[in-house]
């Protein structure tokens, strides 16, 4: 295994992770929640909420834009 | 927050702590009294009445949860420096400007800019809504001050909302096949990704507050593990960018995630695709 499929690897593994919590916060919603109610708990202020609004606008201009 | 409705029979009264012990004592005083309660809040808020019985009132204390002396005005206001500080301090404009410093020295000052644009929009923000809230002031910009739910928004159903899920459903469509069109980095992609995150940026600024219960107890403190994965993805793709030959230079052996999307945002169908997850988590943002 050279060093790009590790990086490759540890992406994979990042993604995994979050897709098993947010099938951990399906079933058990009293016990972790999901990314959907931790955005809207950040986003309850105006500071939170712009900040996770310009974090996705960063995606786009980070793919697109230069 | 507080949210007091009134529809037909059905009448609701919730509020902060404050307003709740109002709330109960007024429960052991006689009808007329309770009454004049409701009329005492119903006239202090700004309240929002189109419609026959129906209104409704939110307040934005998320500022004052943030900061403590939005609720609690002092007698001296900060000065300038001190209040500017207070907003440097927060967490989201530390990330933002980290962010701007890392894209523009990686060959990307478009998104750096824009960055510590919002970033400088945010600390000013905090700062006035410090000095406003020490000269007793509701610390809370004008633009999110208020909130009002129109009747006529909220009562939107049957076919006009159809309507009007189609049409944004088109105009998205449409967005995401003329952008992805366009190659990548060019000025019409570009023109087009951050006006459209321009606009977005601004509705999240003005957008209504949402009023949803905070997490409390146990999924409130296993919250830290989103940040935990958040934060490994964070860091392996700034572990990548810095064993790059260069920071402008993509690497075979530590690629990036951008790096690792290059194929998929060379073709067309890539590029629409792509564009199309983006636009959907925007609303998906924006609609929280």
């Amino acid at each position: 295994m050279n060093s790009r499929d590790a990086t490759v690897i540890g992406y994979l593994a990042v993604l995994a992770a979050g897709i098993t919590l947010q099938a951990v916060s399906i079933r058990r919603p009293d016990r972790l929640p999901s990314l959907g109610r931790v955005l809207a708990n950040v986003m309850q202020t105006r500071t939170g909420r712009v900040g996770v609004v310009v974090a996705w606008a960063w995606v786009g201009l980070h793919f697109f834009a230069r | 927050m507080i949210n007091m409705t009134s529809s037909g029979s059905g009448r609701r009264l919730e509020a902060w702590p404050d307003l709740r012990r109002d709330g109960r004592r007024a429960a052991g005083t006689r009808p007329h009294q309770s009454a004049q309660l409701r009329q005492r809040v119903a006239k202090s808020l700004p309240v929002n009445t189109s419609g026959e019985g129906k209104f409704s009132v939110v307040t934005d204390v998320g500022e004052a949860a943030d900061n403590p002396s939005v609720a609690q005005p002092s007698a001296a206001p900060p000065s300038l420096g001190q209040a500017a500080a207070a907003g440097l301090r927060q967490p989201i404009v530390a990330i933002l400007l980290l962010i701007a410093l890392f894209t523009t020295v990686s060959g990307k000052p478009l998104d750096g800019f824009l960055m510590l644009a919002v970033a400088t929009m945010l600390i000013s923000d905090a700062a006035r809504s410090r000095r406003q809230a020490a000269r007793g002031g509701s610390g809370a910009s004008p633009s999110a001050t208020t909130s009002a739910t129109s009747p006529a928004t909220s009562h939107q159903r049957g076919p006009r909302r159809l309507l009007a899920g189609a049409a944004r459903l088109a105009a998205g469509a449409l967005y995401c096949v003329i952008v992805g069109s366009f190659r990548r980095y060019s000025w019409p992609a570009t023109a087009s990704v951050v006006v459209f995150g321009c606009l977005m940026i601004a509705i999240g600024w003005q957008g209504p507050l949402p009023r949803r219960r905070p997490l409390t107890g146990e999924p409130l403190r296993r919250a830290w593990l989103w940040a935990v994965v958040l934060v490994s993805g964070g860091l392996l793709e700034l572990a990548s960018l810095l064993q790059q030959p260069h920071l402008t230079t993509d690497s075979y052996a530590h690629p990036t995630i951008s790096a690792l999307t290059d194929p998929v945002l060379a073709s067309f169908p890539g590029r629409s695709a792509v564009l199309g997850g983006w636009l959907l988590a925007g609303w998906y943002v924006v609609s929280r």
